[in-house]
């Protein structure tokens, strides 16, 4: 195998986990060489942690052009640090930013391209992916040819821990943009905290009717003494407020109990309440991904469970 | 303004996933097919574009026979025309070569800005776009929630981690890859449902286009071997038993919890 450059993530001013679980990746891959890339204004310092934390030899792209993420920037530092370090495969983890910029550089350099992997390894000419595919309900095994770009999920595998040696190298290339960064927004607060919750109850799409969540969901909630909150589809079909939202794109939570009713189990959703103490899934298909991360699962119409376990618990409680 | 919409028809979301004989896909035949859902909120903001002003919006699918159906809906909510790319040497084309096609109908079209969905709801690749972009030298952005159309620019917000919006603006011809929930995707009225047969429907070759050589499957660089039902790690306890027994036991384990 040849070269693998793995692409650096920078998030609240230090590296993301996810990027020092592209380099675990790397790493197992045998026979390979590993490149790091830092791209960011400011960033010499974290080049070099990434350098001795396992990335080993790191291109550095430090340009006030980078100071914010930028599609066009990024699109033109990774290609130019994939030519500089002739790397056949170069990984970046599927986050908004990867999801962004990374087909646009297999397009770029016209090379195979592979999103959101959970595994990767050598293979005969190109690399050998795993990827979840129907939102988590299939697994897909995936070969490519010759140079590839491939992004890998979050979490999916563990953070490397071990050193590297190897120093930081400044590259320097065109960052020109076409797309402007204006600002970075954070939404309004609106009350619905659920982090704070020691028990969420939440409904996904097989709860089949915004009029149920406050008829079948939100009592058993009250109940338990805790908070409703929802899976995406949900929040998009309106049938709830974004503010409800457990997931990657919503509020990210741990509460002591989490019951999860009508809920497959996507992975946006996991990432967001796989962390919980107890899981607790309801769900009428055996299949569904969301029996994988709950400690109980109950194959049964949320209909006949829910309003019994309500009934149940306010009996329990006297 | 001429803008295009790029359409993936996707297995329902409730069809049942068998794999196929091979292994290496599910089997389509006798299930249920829709428009990807991510692609329903691009069509409708294209939609009330049009309904804004002058914009001209023409659906763009690539597929076997069965897609058309999914071009006839998009046409019965509002758009003015469709384009069908329907060649069995696209079939099973990776992510780069269904890019190449797309953007070869963006240039034959003119398109000032191109739509898309983030993702597909049965690859869940989001490669596509972003190439599309790439190749036709347009900026791009995706998991765009929100856009704001002025003369010669698009202002996007983009949904980053942990409720942040990054703002983009893009100069046109663009390309903007949106996320699910960025709007309230209207249905095709009986009355839309009916203009739409008349409204026309190009149908495409790869040679058509120019890309016979260029974007077939054949020319895969990506290449899916074996899909399968995922193993299962520690999966949960199921609880078993009558409703009622279900749930004694559940009320057994909250208080366990120390919740009751």
């Amino acid at each position: 195998m040849g070269t693998i450059l793995v692409v650096a993530e920078i998030q609240k001013g230090a590296i993301r986990d996810a990027s020092y679980e592209l380099v675990a990746a790397a790493r197992g891959i045998e026979g390979a060489e590993v490149n790091g890339l830092v791209i960011g204004s400011g960033v010499g310092d974290l080049a070099s942690e990434f350098a001795s934390k396992g990335a080993g030899k790191t291109l550095v792209v430090d340009d006030p052009a980078a100071a914010n993420y930028n599609v066009d920037v990024w699109s033109k530092a990774i290609k130019a640090a994939a030519e500089a370090s002739g790397a056949d495969l170069i990984l970046i983890s599927n986050t908004p930013t990867g999801w962004d910029v990374a087909p646009r550089i297999a397009a770029g350099l016209d090379c195979a391209f592979v999103s959101d992997a959970i595994r990767v390894a050598g293979g005969d000419g190109g690399y050998n992916l795993v990827r979840r595919i129907f939102n988590g309900k299939l697994d897909a095994e995936v070969s490519t040819s010759g140079k590839t770009v491939a992004s890998m999920q979050p979490g999916a595998g563990t953070a490397y821990e071990g050193s590297s040696d190897g120093g930081t190298e400044a590259l320097s290339t065109d960052l020109s943009a076409i797309a402007k960064f204006v600002e970075i927004k954070i939404a309004a607060s609106t009350g619905v905290d659920l982090t704070k919750a020691d028990v969420i109850v939440s409904g996904g799409r097989g709860v089949g009717d915004p009029e149920k969540f406050p008829e079948i969901i939100q009592p058993l909630a009250d109940a338990l003494g805790g908070a409703m909150g929802a899976s995406r589809p949900v929040v998009d079909a309106g049938w709830l407020d974004h503010p409800y939202q457990v997931g990657s794109s919503g509020q990210i939570v741990a509460p002591k109990l989490y019951i999860a009713a009508g809920i497959s189990g996507a992975i946006q959703h996991l990432v967001g309440m796989k962390a919980s103490n107890f899981i607790v899934a309801i769900n009428k298909d055996p299949d569904a991904p969301i029996f994988e991360v709950a400690d109980v699962g109950i194959v049964a119409d949320l209909f006949d469970i829910v309003p019994a376990l309500s009934e149940a618990v306010k009996a329990a409680k006297g | 303004m001429k803008v295009m919409v790029c359409l993936k028809q996707v297995p329902h979301q409730d069809a049942r996933l068998d794999v196929n004989a091979d292994g290496t896909w599910i089997q389509e035949d006798n299930i249920k097919f829709e428009i990807n859902s991510y692609d329903t909120y691009a069509v409708e903001e294209a939609l009330r574009l049009k309904d804004a002003g002058d914009a001209e919006v023409v659906v763009v699918s690539i597929g076997p026979d069965r897609v058309t159906a999914a071009l006839r809906t998009a046409l019965g909510m509002g758009a003015d025309r469709a384009v069908h790319v329907n060649d069995a040497a696209a079939q099973g084309a990776d992510a780069l070569g269904i890019a190449k096609i797309l953007a070869a109908v963006a240039k034959e079209e003119g398109a000032d800005v191109i739509f898309a969905g983030l993702m597909a709801e049965d690859d869940n690749a989001s490669a596509i776009p972003p190439m599309v972009a790439e190749l036709l030298g347009f900026p791009s952005a995706t998991g765009v929630l929100a856009t704001d159309f002025s003369a010669d620019t698009v202002t996007v917000e983009r949904e980053l981690e942990g409720g942040a919006l990054e703002v983009v603006e893009l100069p046109k011809p663009c390309l903007i890859a949106i996320q699910s929930g960025a709007n309230q995707v209207r249905y095709a009225s009986l009355k839309g449902i009916m203009q739409a047969k008349k409204k026309p429907v190009d149908v495409k070759t790869l040679a058509d286009l120019g890309l016979a050589e260029s974007a077939s499957a054949a020319q895969n660089k990506t290449t899916v071997n074996k899909v399968y039902v995922p193993a299962k790690g520690d999966t949960a306890e199921i609880l078993s038993g009558s409703t009622d027994e279900v749930v004694g036991q559940l009320v057994t384990k909250i208080k366990e919890l120390g919740l009751l």
